[in-house]
């Protein structure tokens, strides 16, 4: 992780209770110039946080900045997770292997649970191969399974993609407006299964979303971005 | 109103300026020119037609009996398979498989670790300048070096084929490597998938259709490239083209071979496009019948609306007409 070196010292000085926060301290995220400056957020397992504002403001930068995939400005990002499987990343345009099955798509995720040195060449151990099983269930696309992914509808594919992360068993899940443009019934079906998953492995779920009204039936804390800053709005899980 | 970019005329008209001055530099005689359509003309009359098409047939010794070129007794059904064209042929495509194989499987590693999107600079540098140089000697320069080593026949050939094929496919894999998308590599990146898992799981199916492509190509080239090795002793076809462009000169049977390598790439482009349209996605669109394509745009769209009204009347392009 990004800053490591100064995240140590900062997990050190938190509490022993919040040892397996993700702590955002200092935090300026960017390209050459911050978008989003002097976040202090401190994110306890299991919440789920939804990041509101309009577009080009900053919300993905953040997410990407989260999960390790860009630099942050500056400021550190502390937390526990396993190097392997322990983030979830679903960026906007899902990151599907489009010319590969459901099946093997959703392997993908369950592979980060296997040591790095599980040799990539071979097949996924048969405890690994049931879970794909019982994760294609879980999200209604068994009978897809053996379907290449470019052939499927985007509500289909955002289930794909879904079981993709879930599926890792993440201690936090990244998601990048991961419900698109899905019409009202997808749309439910998504967000319940989603959640029901999200529950049984008590992940931390940081979504980035357009629509206000998905973001408060999802998420437990709302944050909008303003003139490059950060606010946090009232706990709707109260 | 047609608008038009000026300073994309500029360029082209600055680009083509140049290349004409750079022609009119290197061409000191521009009277070469003059009779070339003549000369042209009268090799092909002379000298190339009609291909001498007696290479598809077995060689006939002085008692009668039939041979293979390596002076075996021709014991086929068919002539065809104890004539030059088709022993050569096969040995060029046997060829052309083993190297384009050897090559491919040592190429994805090498094109993964020169690929910016899979490896740091400090790792992609050194991959890429192994590859410039298996492919800045051309294959025949290769084969000289191990015709040298090795003496005449296939092996040689096999290896300067491999050697550029490594080169060759090296970078067209990196290249595609580098074009796909995004969103997959950061999902992998970011639960952790190491440098092998994301190539073998992610790069590797995502970038299939154009690694495909490129193999098939490489195995087209490598057949073509065949004849051109057969000159340095490599065997196969381009050994027996080589015998005939030189004294005793027989140009029309070498005319003849190259015709059959002609068709030989012909079969292999349409077996490509038959193999690839498993991983590209052609088959999700109907195809454009072939007359259309010689009708202007707009006349060509508007008969495809109506076709696409008549098969759907609730199709959402028709509504919005």
């Amino acid at each position: 992780m990004t800053g490591e070196s100064e995240s140590s010292k900062s997990v050190e000085s938190t509490q022993e209770d919040d040892s397996q926060a993700l702590v955002l301290q200092d935090l300026s995220v960017g390209y050459n110039k911050p978008l989003i400056s002097n976040i202090n957020k401190k994110i306890m397992p299991g919440e789920s946080i939804a990041i509101l504002g309009p577009s080009g403001i900053g919300k993905t930068t953040l997410l990407r900045t989260i999960a390790g995939l860009i630099r942050p400005l500056s400021g550190t990002i502390s937390h526990d997770y396993p190097e392997r499987s322990g983030i979830g990343y679903i960026p906007q345009r899902l990151g599907l292997v489009r010319h590969s099955t459901v099946r093997s798509n959703i392997s993908i995720g369950a592979r980060s649970r296997c040591s790095k040195w599980y040799p990539a060449l071979l097949p996924l151990p048969s405890e690994l191969k049931n879970d794909v099983d019982s994760a294609m269930e879980s999200l209604n696309i068994m009978d897809l399974a053996d379907e290449p992914v470019r052939i499927l509808s985007g509500g289909q594919q955002r289930r794909v993609a879904i079981a993709r992360t879930l599926i890792q068993k993440p201690r936090i899940i990244l998601a990048d407006e991961f419900l698109g443009e899905l019409d009202q019934d997808n749309v439910k079906s998504i967000i319940a299964a989603t959640k029901k998953v999200v529950d049984e492995i008590g992940a931390t779920l940081i979504m980035v979303e357009h629509h206000e009204e998905r973001a408060i039936e999802m998420a437990d804390r709302i944050w909008r971005i303003k003139d490059n800053q950060l606010i946090e709005e009232g706990d709707y899980n109260q | 109103m047609i608008t038009i970019n000026k300073k994309l005329v500029l360029v082209g008209f600055t680009l083509l300026l140049l290349a004409w001055l750079s022609l009119d530099d290197l061409v000191e005689d521009w009277s070469q020119v003059e009779n070339a359509p003549d000369k042209l003309e009268t090799f092909f009359t002379e000298d190339l037609w009609p291909p001498d098409w007696s290479v598809l047939e077995a060689e006939e010794w002085a008692d009668g009996s039939l041979h293979k070129p390596n002076g075996d007794i021709c014991d086929e059904d068919m002539e065809l398979f104890c004539s030059k064209a088709w022993t050569g042929m096969v040995i060029t495509i046997k060829m052309a498989f083993v190297s384009t194989l050897i090559g491919f499987i040592f190429a994805v590693p090498l094109a993964s670790f020169a690929a910016g999107n899979l490896t740091p600079l400090p790792v992609a540098i050194p991959a890429r300048v192994i590859l410039a140089g298996l492919r800045s000697l051309p294959s025949i320069i290769w084969a000289l070096l191990f015709a040298i080593a090795l003496g005449f026949g296939p092996l040689p050939g096999i290896l300067a084929m491999t050697l550029y094929t490594i080169g060759y496919l090296g970078k067209l894999q990196y290249e595609a490597m580098e074009g796909i998308p995004n969103a997959p590599m950061e999902s992998a990146m970011a639960m952790g998938l190491t440098h092998s898992e994301r190539l073998i799981h992610v790069v590797i199916p995502e970038s299939s259709n154009h690694l495909l492509s490129q193999l098939l190509f490489m195995f087209e080239y490598n057949v073509r490239h065949g004849t051109v090795l057969g000159l340095v002793g490599a065997g196969g076809i381009g050994m027996y083209i080589d015998n005939y462009i030189n004294p005793p000169f027989a140009y029309d049977r070498a005319f003849a071979l190259l015709i059959v390598v002609f068709v030989v790439v012909v079969i292999i482009d349409l077996i490509s496009m038959f193999i690839r349209s498993f991983v590209t996605e052609e088959g999700d669109v109907r195809r454009p019948k072939w007359w259309t394509v010689l009708l202007p745009a707009g006349t060509a769209a508007d008969y495809y609306n109506k076709l696409t009204k008549g098969r759907n009347s609730d199709n959402s392009l028709g509504e919005s007409e």
